[in-house]
């Protein structure tokens, strides 16, 4: 058989690593090339980009070299610290503990929630839709009314309940909690695309070339989709550090004695806080106000570069 | 033996409606057909859109949940899954689809798409794989620099041809093409169409091809069936459909086909009057009380058609036939 096609084209396998090379090339760049591309002809997308890596970075290793319970003791003799000195570089709050240093670990913590149940939600989300839209059939419609089930449980009441009621919760049990949860909204989005993808012609030439109906879904679907797999995860990823946070805010989130940026936000729940010692809720504010703003600006980036015809960046 | 040999293919969808979502009817898109593709030959499915002939198509090459009948290839009825992954069915029969751009992953390198067959069953090596996508691209004319592109770089024909290089991949014995011209225009139509005979030259294939262009299909095909709402109105040799159609349906579509001499732009004209005229007339005679085909009639060796057997034996004869 491989005779045939010998006798019928001029190439042979003296001529391949020429052909390859020359085939080299001319080779489109990658979409990593074009996401990279997009980054350099957005110069506050990129300040953004390096403003979300530092900063995760710096408060994933600064953490480690702070001890946290130490750290979280009372110490009444620095009620309310002034910010700007030596030992507290951002003031200490109404236990004499550091501001700056409930930053770096609470960042950690929130940070580190946020990118767990981006992780787990999304990948579920993500399978879950790819799935169902695929199938459709029965699968579809008994994947949906789990979906249709889940979506009808109110999220936060039951998540509050949840937490009352598992005794020694940590950072760990709070993702997954929350993760039973979130995965919901991603799962519909990609369902809605996955059904329209299936029907084009490139999954019919796929099953008549033999091909199993695992690879056609992740290695034929999913690349098709993935400018909204990106954008949907980073936007999520925005919303899930605010989860975490407006959790804690209320009270319901990581224990007390675990620092986080909702439980510093809290304490602008008193007035004397909001006038008199700004110091205590402004920098967690500030830290998301940036966080969020600097994720959506790299969204909007990677949205450009999912569209040819939105792309700013110069073609190479 | 046929290569393949289709036997009373029906695909039924069904309608559901009502409080219960009950199947209350269902659309008929292939209604009892049979007929056999030979090895090596071409054998043109014409009709109508809507008419099943896609339906058909796809069930052959395995795409399509059938209703009931069966389709034999190698004594075994490949309708079913289980049979297809036995034989490695799709190896020895492939697709060519109508829209070349939707038919190739935009989000996969040419060698991807073309190695997507080899990959499931040839299991070649990274050099073998690559010389023989090389040497694919080479047969339906593209150039090496090709590989690492992906298909929206391409014209509408190159990505046509990337799709005849796909299905030739594995050299399979039967090619079903679905239309594979009807999306292009004509200069590059002849250059598809003319790279598709030479493969089946060089590589013994056969085709199923579906069409509803009939200039084309005259251009292509040996055997030809035309389709009707779901069923077979008649079957012959390209003679038997071009000179001498028996079904009114077969004439009218005949007559459809636009000529280009002016002088005779009156002449055409009342020619293909006169058949509306006569479809319009006697709907009754070629079609059952509820407006479907008739079973197939044989009125020569290889000519059939779907007509009550007094009515096709008169016609057949006043159209000067041998009978059978």
């Amino acid at each position: 058989m491989a005779e045939n096609f010998e006798k019928h084209s001029d190439i042979s396998a003296a001529d391949l690593a020429r052909l390859n090379q020359e085939a080299q090339a001319e080779a489109t760049p990658s979409t990593a090339k074009i996401i990279w591309n997009e980054f350099k002809a957005d110069k506050p997308a990129m300040a953004a980009l390096v403003i979300i890596v530092g900063f995760i970075a710096f408060v994933m290793i600064g953490a480690l070299f702070i001890n946290t319970p130490k750290m979280m003791e009372t110490n009444i003799m620095d009620y309310f610290d002034k910010p700007f000195t030596a030992d507290f570089w951002l003031g200490a709050d109404s236990g004499g503990r550091s501001v700056a240093k409930q930053l770096i670990v609470g960042s950690r913590n929130s940070i580190g929630i946020a990118i767990g149940l981006t992780v787990i939600s999304s990948t579920v989300g993500i399978c879950w839709g790819l799935i169902s839209g695929y199938f459709g059939g029965y699968i579809d419609w008994g994947m949906q009314r789990v979906y249709d089930f889940t979506m009808m449980l109110p999220m936060l009441m039951m998540i509050i309940v949840l937490v009352t009621i598992i005794p020694h919760y940590n950072a760990v049990s709070l993702t997954l909690i929350f993760s039973l949860f979130y995965w919901e909204g991603t799962s519909r989005l990609i369902r809605s695309r996955t059904l329209a993808e299936t029907q084009k012609d490139y999954v019919a030439a796929s099953k008549a070339s033999g091909t199993s109906n695992w690879k056609i879904i992740f290695q034929g679907i999913m690349p098709n989709i993935s400018s909204l797999i990106i954008i949907d995860t980073t936007l999520s990823f925005a919303e899930n550090i605010g989860v975490e946070t407006g959790l804690s805010y209320l009270g319901f989130g990581l224990p007390t004695q675990t620092p986080s940026l909702g439980t510093m936000i809290a304490n602008a729940n008193d007035p004397a806080n909001i006038t008199l010692y700004w110091w205590t809720w402004l920098p967690a504010a500030l830290e998301i106000i940036i966080l969020c703003l600097s994720i959506s600006y790299v969204g909007q980036v990677l949205r450009r570069a999912a569209d040819a015809s939105q792309r700013q960046g110069a073609a190479d | 033996m046929s290569l393949v040999e289709i036997k009373d293919l029906k695909v039924h969808y069904p309608i559901r409606s009502g409080f219960w979502n009950r199947v209350t009817d269902s659309v008929k898109a292939v209604d009892g057909i049979t007929f056999n593709i030979e090895a090596g030959e071409t054998y043109g499915l014409v009709g109508e859109s809507g008419s099943g002939k896609s339906t058909t198509g796809k069930s052959v090459v395995g795409l399509e949940k059938v209703t009931s009948g069966s389709i034999l290839y190698n004594g075994k009825d490949i309708t079913k899954a289980e049979n297809r992954r036995k034989l490695d069915y799709n190896r020895d029969v492939q697709m060519i689809f109508q829209d070349s751009l939707s038919s190739l992953n935009p989000r996969k390198r040419i060698e991807d798409i073309i190695a997507e067959p080899l990959r499931n069953f040839e299991h070649l090596s990274k050099d073998d794989e690559k010389l023989r996508v090389l040497q694919l691209l080479n047969i339906v004319g593209l150039d090496a620099d090709a590989l690492y592109k992906y298909p929206h770089q391409f014209s509408g024909g190159q990505r046509q041809r990337i799709g005849v290089a796909r299905a030739v991949a594995t050299n399979p014995k039967l090619i079903i093409a679905d239309e594979p011209v009807s999306a292009l225009d004509l200069s590059v139509q002849a250059q598809v169409l003319n790279f598709m005979k030479k493969i089946q030259r060089e590589f013994g294939i056969s085709y199923l091809f579906i069409s509803h262009d009939l200039g084309v299909v005259r251009h292509m095909c040996n055997n030809i069936a035309i389709m009707n709402r779901g069923r077979l109105v008649e079957i012959g040799t390209r003679e038997d459909i071009y000179n001498h159609p028996l079904h009114i349906y077969t004439k009218r579509l005949l007559a459809a086909i636009p000529e280009t001499n002016v002088n005779q732009r009156a002449a055409h004209r009342a020619s293909r009057l006169a058949v509306e005229k006569i479809y319009e007339d006697q709907q009754s005679k070629y079609y059952d009380e509820d407006g479907m085909a008739y079973p197939l009639v044989q009125v020569s060796p290889t000519h059939s058609v779907a007509l009550p057997e007094n009515i096709a034996k008169q016609l057949a004869s006043q159209e000067g036939e041998v009978q059978a």
